[in-house]
């Protein structure tokens, strides 16, 4: 039996809080005061976040759509070694190996699906791979027209500059080599009234998108055999 | 490891071996498992009275039943004969403060057991579910029926002869509504009441729940509960990974204190391998589940109230929730599926700012609790709907396999992290709350005091974090830091073995228990000495809660049974895996 017991009783009402109205006079106070609390309060952070205008600011352990990270020649640091395909835990990755033509680099995978449906963000593949040659990013805005939009080839995973530009999403969870682990992470982005003006720009940034692809059309129904 | 603390010998030992000779003997296992009786199928039935009735046993609660196909298991020709199937009944003393395992084993052709429901009515369910996976039939079984697949499922699933590939398409007629007019005391009131249909996908279901109720006006008459709209495999699909592999399955248990499951599953494997974990991987561990059982706390009761229309409570509430979150992805890189233990110690080392950040929230979590204190615990509204509804007695809760808040709340204190502490839990201070009415009130009220001692655990495991590595440096099992894969041979040698071969997990067999946010959360794991799981079976906290629902619903109204559910917390990804 535990040493240290307390027991919880439930608590009597006086006449005060079995009448109701002091009680909910009490508790539209207290909602009230958040309110005016959040309306002024300019410095402090407000819970709700306004997506798509605001967004929340990730630790850079992240785990978000993978890159595959290159040498400065720009060829893949990949040697198709299938360690990360074995790791995964979701049996989401497809490597094919092809024999490179510069001779230094001997492997390299001809064909490196990642079928991000199936794929359950687990960051099992950067733990495995012994090259340095998978990362995560911070991207979490996935989203397909269609299954086959899914997987990423080798183009698609390749590291691209808008990868890690001022607005690009940046780098996540990877492995960390030759420097601390601990980092200090995860804060939000400023809002309240101050930030209106900011909110307003980008939201009319947004609003100024193209419109997405239609998706392909589906191919014309076989005729009845 | 300090996981379980047996006693190595059993005080009523004596008077069993006198009793039954040689149809119950005690078994040798090793200290970090449970003590373990190997019972003959035919004196079972004798043998469980004997257990829960004789002063010297008084094994009240009936835990788990694993089920444990032995077919490809190496061992005697029995495993596949007279012996095939394996069935572990877990039980616990709360007088005692003991865990006891009752192995007893079925044959391969038309394995029977007899029933031990009527001994402990919580083994109804977990018979059920042994039944529909495993294909054992229990004699005298009152409705031994399919639990968590549906009836249109050809064989038993986790049969080691099952091929996993194959679907089966759900056409059958449901049978629940027949079931229930049959169950009415008075066959005439028929036609006097009505069938209603509570879920899968109600609101207040929190997730796929399904209960058939017969209503007299708004007075449940009968009602029969059905779960497994979320059965994913997670039992069958372990034993196709390997250990580390099972880990992201873990989050998705309950999946409202993913860190909670995953350092449980960790725990039970690393028992099992005898590797021990640096004191930070520990403390850490300690401050994550605490802060993942506040955040279980605040969805249970956050939703709760927003059933019985308290709606501003779940703003409170959550808002403390997601700021949790956000220490959790900073941690391990996700908000939800966390994937944070690893089988000696943990993915990464905490963020620098940390133990700050831990205490922000302290202050932030004990401020979200005074407001939802200060709106419900003397609310005159909140009161009528929460007290003398979903009335669980003492005797009850044990019957029924009840553990964690709900056991507590009906005036149990039984609690893992004082009664076998594990981590850090033996070094801090804190109190078990208890509540005496069981009702639904106690429950609530024994959440929120649980959340302040929640709390406490956390303020005092910060104050002495310990600096050093979160990893055991044993690489059989951990991968080797990226240094020395990148440069040595050797290191790329052990990242290569453990990626490809897993771990090589001794063979044996362990029972692992966590204190999970809705009670005890247990790992039956067996090995066959390679580097996947042979079977791994999860004890629900929440499993025998959903089970004995409809009988706490019984004579209530629609409505209290909604402030009941609530109250229980069943977690769907947990109660059908």
């Amino acid at each position: 039996m535990p040493a240290k017991v307390v027991t919880v009783t439930s608590p009597t009402l006086t006449f005060g809080q079995r009448i109701y109205f002091p009680g909910i006079l009490a508790g539209l106070a207290q909602t009230l005061g958040h309110f005016l609390k959040n309306l002024l309060s300019l410095t402090k952070t407000l819970p709700t976040i306004q997506y798509p205008e605001m967004r929340r600011n990730y630790s850079d352990r992240y785990r978000g759509r993978h890159i595959l990270k290159t040498r400065h020649d720009g060829t893949l640091k990949c040697v198709a070694c299938y360690m990360c395909a074995t790791a995964c835990p979701a049996d989401c990755i497809h490597i094919v190996a092809g024999e490179h033509p510069n001779l230094a680099y001997e492997k390299y995978p001809t064909t490196f699906e990642i079928d991000l449906l199936r794929c359950v963000m687990c960051g099992f593949c950067v733990d495995a791979c012994p090259k340095d040659a998978i990362w995560m990013t911070r991207d979490y805005e996935m989203s397909y027209f269609s299954r086959k939009d899914a997987i990423y080839g080798i183009p698609e995973l390749t590291e691209k500059p808008s990868d890690t530009a001022a607005d690009g999403p940046g780098y996540g969870y990877r492995p960390y080599y030759g420097e601390s682990p601990a980092r200090k992470a995860g804060e939000f982005e400023p809002s309240g009234l101050a930030v209106l003006p900011v909110m307003l720009a980008r939201n009319a940034a947004i609003n100024r998108m193209p419109p997405p692809p239609k998706p392909a059309a589906p191919p014309a129904a076989k005729p009845a055999a | 490891m300090s996981t379980t603390t047996p006693s190595p010998t059993l005080a009523f030992a004596p008077l069993l071996e006198r009793k039954f000779g040689e149809k119950a003997a005690p078994e040798a296992r090793p200290a970090a498992d449970v003590p373990t009786i190997a019972v003959d199928a035919s004196a079972l039935h004798d043998v469980a009275l004997f257990l829960r009735d004789d002063p010297s046993a008084r094994f009240d609660l009936f835990l788990d039943l694993a089920a444990v196909d032995r077919l490809k298991l190496a061992g005697p020709a029995s495993y596949r004969a007279g012996e095939r199937f394996a069935a572990n009944y877990l039980l616990y003393s709360t007088e005692r403060n003991e865990h006891l395992r009752v192995r007893t084993t079925a044959p391969a052709a038309d394995p029977k057991l007899p029933t031990l429901t009527d001994v402990w009515w919580g083994a109804n369910w977990f018979e059920r579910e042994a039944w529909d996976l495993m294909g054992i039939t229990f004699e005298g079984h009152p409705n031994l029926k399919r639990l968590l697949t549906h009836n249109g499922f050809v064989g038993h699933a986790l049969r080691k002869d099952y091929e996993a590939g194959q679907r089966w398409l759900c056409t059958e007629e449901d049978v629940l509504q027949t079931d229930l007019a049959a169950q009415t005391e008075t066959p005439e009131d028929v036609f006097e009441t009505l069938t209603l249909n509570f879920g899968p996908s109600h609101p207040s279901t929190h997730g796929t729940l399904r209960v058939v109720m017969r209503c007299d006006g708004e007075t449940i008459v009968a009602a029969e509960s059905e779960c497994g709209y979320l059965h994913r495999c997670f039992e069958k699909m372990s034993e196709t990974h390997t250990y580390q592999q099972v880990i992201p399955y873990t989050d998705r248990l309950n999946y409202c204190s993913p860190m909670i499951n995953g350092s449980g599953y960790a725990r039970a494997v690393e028992s099992m391998l005898g590797v021990e974990i640096p004191e930070r991987a520990r403390a850490v561990r300690t401050v994550l589940a605490e802060f993942s059982r506040l955040m279980d706390h605040m969805v249970c009761l956050g939703a709760n109230l927003v059933d019985i229309g308290a709606l501003t409570n779940f703003w409170y509430a959550f808002q403390a929730r997601e700021e949790i979150y956000s220490l959790l992805e900073a941690c391990c890189g996700a908000r939800l599926t966390s994937s944070y233990a690893r089988i000696g110690g943990l993915s990464n080392d905490v963020p620098e700012n940390f133990v700050e950040w831990c205490r922000r929230l302290v202050k932030l979590c004990h401020n979200q609790i005074r407001e939802v204190d200060g709106l419900i615990t003397k609310n005159r509204i909140a009161q009528k709907r929460f007290r003398d509804t979903g009335v669980v007695t003492k005797e009850q809760a044990l019957a029924w396999g009840f553990t964690g808040p709900c056991l507590r709340a009906s005036g149990v204190a039984y609690d893992v992290r004082k009664d076998a502490p594990y981590d850090w839990y033996d070094r801090v201070d804190f109190d078990v709350p208890i509540a005496t009415e069981g009702d639904n009130f106690a429950r609530y009220l024994v959440r929120m005091e649980e959340m302040r001692q929640s709390l406490r655990i956390v303020e005092q495991v910060v104050a002495k974090l310990p600096n050093g590595p979160v990893n055991s440096d044993d690489y059989r099992v951990v991968l080797p830091p990226k240094e020395m894969v990148y440069n040595e041979m050797e290191g790329l040698i052990y990242h290569f073995k453990v990626v490809f071969e897993g771990i090589p997990v001794p063979a044996g067999e362990i029972y692992s228990y966590t204190e999970g946010a809705n009670g005890e959360l247990g790992y039956h794991i067996v090995s066959d000495g390679t580097g996947r799981p042979y079977r791994v079976k999860v004890r629900p906290p929440c499993f025998p809660l959903f089970a004995s629902f409809e009988k706490i619903i019984r004579g209530g109204m629609v409505s209290d049974a909604v402030a009941t559910l609530g109250t229980l917390n069943i977690i769907a990804g947990e109660l059908d895996r």
